[in-house]
């Protein structure tokens, strides 16, 4: 078996112990995993991303990490908080929050600094970073008066450079043109053929197939619904409509007009 | 509809006056890259400067040392690349809220006896203003025009983060240097929502907002805002944990300091010997 990097158990949560959030959520997922949490809204995914990178802390029940059980105390402890901090990586859903620094440039080196790497292998990566997104002309401008795709790559380019062992993706493709989503699905695809653990939490299914092999599905109960591989969770359609994963889809061929239910595993091949 | 419009043009101007004029006066870091002279020289040396300036401007109960002070912030200000309409007019926004309230009521006769200079009736108050009233609400008034505009110089030719590096640097405590700059960005965030709430407002009701609805819509936002912020606030700071935050604040580049910052921090302690000398005489 993999090495296990997160084990949850029977985990609960709620926002100022009255909206629940997470209720009795159990996972296990092994390093070089590739998983999406996907889910209507409010149903918990972004608490649970938070919860996977040690931001909040369950009320009841268990997080394992790397083998060691996450608590709030032990992150007092700089040494363990700064080796936890450069194992995982969280993408904000929102980048306005993500992006806190004055410049593009500020805000990529925020996180290597902090955890104190070396400077000139910072600078090195930072420019091949930048490269590979095409950000390049933006290091200098302030990261609010960017548009949304551009923050989203910022943003992602603030955790790559960490080079986390795990990445967390909270609707990475929000609100991007199609080239620039397919832009930032690769880059998730490369980083993890390179060995490193995704996790991503959306409801586009355009992306699920290609960026995860193992897909939990949330419900309003804010409990899992279901958990197995993509592949077969695409094609129950009455689960993804039930968690509304799916819209009814109405387009005309050749004059003749169809009424479907999306769904996205055929790319449309009519 | 005219009226309205002005009313509206009320709106626009307190929130965007208050609100927006600090942002880019305090907040603003685009002036911090320019390559002025301030701005090259090592923040470490520039912080204790002004330091230095600011204590001579408390020192300094001379109304022509003041004076001299001014104008010499004002110079600085020309060589460091910072538009002199563009501070004069930042600065003097701000000194009438911490000064005036303080000066007013020391012009009078029952806070500063003495010589009288005019006196009027005010509510059926007979009032005096006294020449040593006067005289020290004018040097009052004198002495924080300098030093705000001694620390909005510092704050716009430095970059916050290096600021707040450079307390480190003194020994400042890191806890407070901590909560200072989750302040900063609570301030900038408070603005920036302001900014937002503004424009969502004039894009419901299409710019035209009567005066009386105007003022209720300026109220609600203000509640409202507080908690907004606050709670963007603490998302931020969750970001900031997870990329590995510990309250130290970190720059790339070290600091170093050359002979052109000694030359500049011997002329300060000059002018600064100068100061207390003069008042030694005086005195
Ligand atoms: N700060 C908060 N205070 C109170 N309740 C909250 C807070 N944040 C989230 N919640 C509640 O917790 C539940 C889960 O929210 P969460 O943001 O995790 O959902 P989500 O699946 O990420 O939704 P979306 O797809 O809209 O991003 C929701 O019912 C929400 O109302
Ligand atoms: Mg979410």
């Amino acid at each position: 078996m993999d090495e296990l990097i997160f084990k949850l158990n029977n985990v609960h949560f709620s926002y100022l112990h009255k909206y629940p959030a997470l209720c009795g959520i159990d996972m296990e997922i092994s390093k070089g995993e590739k998983i999406a949490i996907l889910g209507a809204n409010g149903s918990g995914k972004s608490t649970l991303l938070q919860l996977l990178d040690a931001l909040i802390f369950p009320h009841k029940g268990r997080v394992e990490a790397f083998g060691r059980e996450l608590n709030e105390t032990d992150f007092n402890a700089a040494s363990f908080c700064r080796d936890f901090r450069s194992k995982v990586g969280l993408v904000f859903q929102n980048p306005d929050i993500q992006l806190f620094c004055s410049t593009v440039k500020e805000d990529i080196l925020f996180g290597p600094l902090q955890l104190g790497l070396d400077r000139l292998r910072i600078k090195q990566k930072m420019d091949a970073i930048v490269e590979d997104l095409g950000i390049a002309d933006l290091l200098e401008r302030s990261p609010h008066q960017l548009s949304v795709g551009e923050k989203r790559k910022v943003s992602i380019a603030t955790i790559l450079i960490i080079e986390p062992e795990v990445i967390l993706l909270d609707e990475p493709t929000a609100g991007l043109d199609p080239q620039t989503a397919r832009h930032i699905m690769d880059i998730i695809i490369e980083a993890n053929a390179s060995g490193k653990t995704i996790i991503t939490a959306t409801h586009d299914l355009h992306i699920v197939e290609e960026i995860a092999d193992t897909a939990y599905i949330l419900n309003r109960q804010k409990q899992i619904a279901k958990r197995g591989p993509v592949g077969e969770l695409l094609l129950d359609e009455e689960l993804l409509k039930s968690h509304n994963l799916t819209h009814i889809h109405k387009h005309r061929h050749k004059d003749e007009v169809h009424i479907h239910p999306h769904q996205h595993i055929d790319h449309h091949q009519h | 509809m005219r009226g309205a419009f002005k009313k509206n043009s009320f709106i626009e101007r307190s929130l965007k006056g208050v609100f927006l004029v600090f942002k880019d006066s305090v907040l603003s870091e685009e002036q911090a890259s320019y390559p002025g002279f301030l701005q090259s020289i090592d923040p470490r040396v520039k912080t204790a400067t002004f330091l230095l300036l600011c204590i001579a401007v408390l020192i300094a109960r001379n109304i022509y040392l003041l004076i001299f002070l001014y104008l010499f912030c004002l110079s600085l200000a020309c060589v460091s690349r910072v538009s002199l309409r563009f501070f004069i007019k930042r600065t003097w926004v701000f000194i009438p809220l911490f000064s005036l309230l303080i000066a007013i009521p020391a012009l009078f006769s029952f806070i500063s006896p003495g010589e009288p200079l005019f006196s009027f009736k005010l509510f059926g108050l007979g009032l005096v203003i006294t020449r040593p009233g006067l005289a020290g609400a004018v040097l009052f008034v004198a002495r924080v025009a300098t030093s705000v505009s001694l620390v909005i110089l510092l704050g716009l030719t430095t970059r916050h983060a290096t600021l707040l590096r450079v307390l480190r640097v003194f020994k400042v405590p890191q806890i407070f240097v901590m909560v200072l700059g989750m302040t900063y960005r609570y301030i900038y965030l408070f603005t920036e929502i302001v900014e937002h709430t503004y424009l969502a407002i004039k894009s419901r009701t299409g710019g035209l907002i009567h005066y009386k609805k105007g003022q209720s819509i300026v109220a609600w936002s203000i509640a409202n805002l507080w908690q907004r912020s606050f709670k963007l606030n603490e998302d931020v700071y969750g970001a900031m944990l997870s990329r590995g935050y510990t309250g130290e604040p970190v720059l790339l580049e070290g600091f170093r300091s050359s002979l052109k910052d000694w030359v500049w921090f011997c002329s300060v302690a000059i002018i600064f010997v100068f100061i207390i000398l003069s008042k030694i005489w005086m005195s």
